[in-house]
């Protein structure tokens, strides 16, 4: 666009929505992005080296020119399925001059790792994208609904912006005496770390309560930090905000320091993931699993009544398998459950498709839409829908919210989403009979 | 009466590792050389340093060279050609040419190590303009360049800023009748690029390439640290033109992941050529009578198991004279031939008793 006689490249981000006048009606047509780009020039002539040195340069960032462009990455990408994407043309396009700092390509990535689960070059693009990621948030250059959220996550402790005095505030209804450390700060076994959507969201809450319930119920000593609890920040990080991660991770451990605790169990596979393998980096070493890793164990000892007779298909958080390993504990769990029948999604456990929330995706649904023909929970929703289940169970608190709108957005409304300890506690009668079982003060696993 | 001496013709990597070796089992050699030094090509052709192992080319071939001098039962002729051969296994004679005129060279057995030669980049099909532009250069030029340790565009004497190698000219290709893969280029273009981003760190490399031929260690050894120590850019897509512009050279050609045209410019053009029998491998293999395969290389008429033999009894090849080969390839033939070559001077001299 030429302004006030002077040439200026328009800048990525405002290319992206383009108006089209006609010049005979004088009528304007709204295109999306992806028409603009449609009319990108032809011939590629910006071949060069300088990317990938400024890339290299942040500590991360080496392996991006490694690739030798054997595209095994891409079919296994998920965004690719639903744009054109995949690190092996994220090569390509930083080697014919692309800036990725300044590119959209920049923040489709949902760090799933299954690229570098086939990469023959170990092209980690988990490293790549925070490292190229933080240099964009220096320079101010980020989609402005995940800015939103960093600001949030650095203001109130959690990415949604909720009151922190509130963050247990599930706990009251939850049917059985919740312990909250700072209320009641002797040792304990278990430190349930919730994380922000158990702590705030509707559906999430109810998984947290339906969690309160099956713990006591299982005999579990376990109890809450209630409001010095802050969110491990594990996204932020991976969607550039390292020093945002530092800092809550300074505030996490002075509070953890304060309290005694054997272990660590989270609903969060994303915290998980921070706690298992950032936080022993810089010296913070806790014994950490996952809740389906505390309760598979002790499923036998669980009153499991109820029976569901439904189809379920599951779908595997990221960063609960191929980040961390565990496929079978929220298996174990869904086939505890009689008259339950667990059928596979095509693309499950090592080569699970990916619900598009990790690595901050969960913050740019917005600038994701205008990149791409769906979103990933769709995709996913899709697929879970062709195996013929009534019930996508899950275990990440990203994904039933993710999901129950793609499931509507398709038209799969007859799908349930479900996290695994909803269906564990139902499996136990619900949530009077597991609060009275609780109540009678015989937990059955002690 | 059976002759003890294996002849061998050509004093390249091959001729010189087949003469060193029935020399150390303790047999007759004689090898002849057209030129008036030893070494072959690399010696030649001003090669810098060999691939993969990046041993400068001189020592390396000095080498073996005086190893091969230092062993008793060698002659070594120089400056020599055969002009005739006549007789069968066991007892040839050889008439040839040498600088103090003609002379005769009995044989028990023969060894062909006549090797290749580049292909030459100017011919008609092409369209780089090798010999148009002087920055458009040849793999070999580039070696002689770095020999001098002078990497500069021949057009204006400046180190280039940015340098392109062009993989798979003269090779794969049915227009030329070059229908095979020379085999050795991804290699040494490789080695070539490495060399250039140390000599002129400042200096982008890239490779437009088909296929990157890197078989066996060559993988791990150069395409690897080429690409993520010496950041040598590889893009799949092959120059079809290159054109000059603004006093630097515009190279054209489709980049095939991306699936659109490219259009880049570059200081200096270096042709990765490929490999075509030499003069010697085509007269001698004829004055031999020896079956050349279409492309004119020696047909090893037992191969895969047996890589040395050809369609005359008595007459062994090693060498690029058998095709694409690189160095370890070369001495590898080399080897078998020699063992070769000394079990039918053995076998002829148990039937003559």
């Amino acid at each position: 666009m030429p302004v006030g006689g002077r040439k200026q490249e328009p800048a990525a981000f405002e290319k992206e929505e383009a108006v089209v006048r006609s010049t005979i009606s004088g009528r304007e047509w709204e295109l999306p992005g992806m028409w603009n780009r449609m009319f990108e020039p032809r011939v590629l002539s910006g071949y060069t080296s300088g990317g990938f040195a400024k890339i290299s340069a942040q500590p991360g960032g080496e392996s991006l020119e490694w690739c030798y462009g054997c595209g095994k990455c891409v079919p296994v990408c998920p965004v690719d399925m639903v744009g054109e994407y995949g690190p092996r043309k994220i090569h390509r396009k930083v080697q014919t001059g692309m800036d990725l700092f300044s590119s959209p390509d920049l923040w489709l990535c949902t760090t799933c790792a299954n690229c570098l689960r086939v990469c023959p070059k170990q092209v980690n693009m988990i490293d790549i994208m925070p490292a190229a990621r933080e240099v964009a948030v220096a320079d101010g250059n980020v989609p402005n609904e995940l800015q939103d959220v960093f600001e949030k996550s650095f203001r109130y402790g959690n990415a949604l912006g909720e009151n922190a005095r509130r963050r247990h505030a599930w706990a009251k209804d939850a049917g059985v005496p919740v312990r909250v450390l700072a209320n009641d700060p002797g040792p304990v076994d278990v430190l349930f770390y919730v994380e922000d959507y158990w702590s705030y969201h509707p559906r999430g809450k109810q998984a947290a309560q339906a969690f309160a319930r099956v713990a006591t119920v299982a005999g579990v000593d376990w109890a809450i930090l209630g409001p010095e609890e802050k969110t491990l920040g594990d996204s932020q990080r991976l969607a550039g905000e390292k020093g945002l991660f530092e800092a809550l991770m300074d505030d996490v451990t002075a509070t953890l320091d304060r309290y005694e605790f054997a272990r660590i169990v989270t609903p969060d596979p994303h915290g998980l993931n921070a706690l298992r393998k950032e936080y022993p980096k810089r010296g913070h070493t806790y014994d950490v699993s996952h809740y389906t890793q505390l309760l598979a164990p002790l499923v036998d000892r669980l009153p499991l009544v109820n029976r569901i007779e439904k189809k379920v298909t599951f779908h595997d958080p990221c960063y609960l398998g191929r980040h961390n390993g565990e496929y079978e504990a929220p298996r174990r769990l869904l086939e505890a459950i009689p008259g339950l029948e667990l059928v596979e999604m095509l693309r499950c456990r090592e080569n699970g498709y990916c619900c598009g929330g990790g690595g901050g995706g969960m913050w740019l649904d917005g600038f994701t839409a205008n990149h791409t023909s769906e979103r990933l929970s769709e995709r996913r929703v899709r697929e879970a829908a062709e195996t013929g289940a009534d019930i996508l169970a899950v275990c990440c608190p990203y994904e039933v919210s993710r999901f129950e709108d793609a499931a509507k957005s398709t038209g799969n409304e007859h799908l349930k989403v479900l996290d695994i300890i909803e269906l564990l506690d139902e499996a136990m009668g619900g949530k009077d009979a597991v609060a009275s079982l609780a109540a009678s003060g015989e937990p059955v696993a002690r | 009466m059976s002759n003890q001496s294996v002849v061998v013709i050509g004093g390249g990597p091959a001729g010189l590792r087949e003469a060193t070796t029935v020399a150390e089992l303790g047999q007759q050699v004689t090898l002849i050389e057209k030129r008036s030094y030893l070494g072959g090509m690399p010696i030649a052709e001003n090669y810098s340093n060999l691939t993969p192992y990046f041993m400068q080319a001189d020592e390396a071939m000095g080498a073996i060279i005086s190893h091969l001098q230092s062993l008793d039962g060698v002659t070594i002729m120089t400056d020599t050609t055969v002009t005739a051969c006549t007789g069968e296994a066991g007892n040839f004679s050889l008439a040839v040419q040498g600088k103090d005129g003609p002379a005769s060279v009995e044989a028990g057995a023969i060894v062909l190590a006549t090797g290749f030669q580049h292909f030459d980049p100017g011919r008609e099909t092409q369209l780089y303009g090798y010999y148009e532009f002087p920055d458009v250069i040849a793999l070999q030029d580039l070696e002689a360049m770095m020999k001098e340790g002078n990497i500069v565009r021949p057009s204006n004497g400046e180190p280039p800023k940015r340098v392109c190698f062009v993989q798979c000219v003269g090779s794969r290709d049915r227009q030329i009748g070059n229908e095979y893969c020379s085999k050795v280029c991804c290699g040494i273009a490789s080695k070539e690029a490495i060399e250039i981003r140390e000599a002129l760190p400042d200096t982008e490399v890239f490779i437009f390439y088909i296929d990157m031929r890197m078989y066996g260690y060559w993988e791990s050894q150069i395409y690897w640290p080429a690409q993520e120590k010496h950041h040598v850019q590889y893009v799949k897509g092959i120059i079809t033109e290159v054109l000059p512009k603004n006093g630097q050279l515009l190279v054209r050609g489709e980049d095939t992941t991306m699936g659109r045209p490219m259009e880049v410019m570059m200081d200096m053009v270096v042709l990765s050529v490929g490999m075509e029998p030499s003069v010697g491998t085509r007269e001698m293999s004829a004055l031999l009578g020896v079956k050349q395969n279409k492309y004119g290389f020696v047909e090893a008429v037992n191969a895969p198991l047996d890589t040395v033999t050809t369609s005359q009894a008595g007459i062994f090849a090693a060498g690029a004279a058998l095709g694409p080969a690189d160095l370890e390839d070369c001495t590898s033939s080399g080897g078998l031939a020699a063992a070769k070559a000394i079990g039918t001077i053995r076998r002829s001299m148990a039937v003559a008793g």
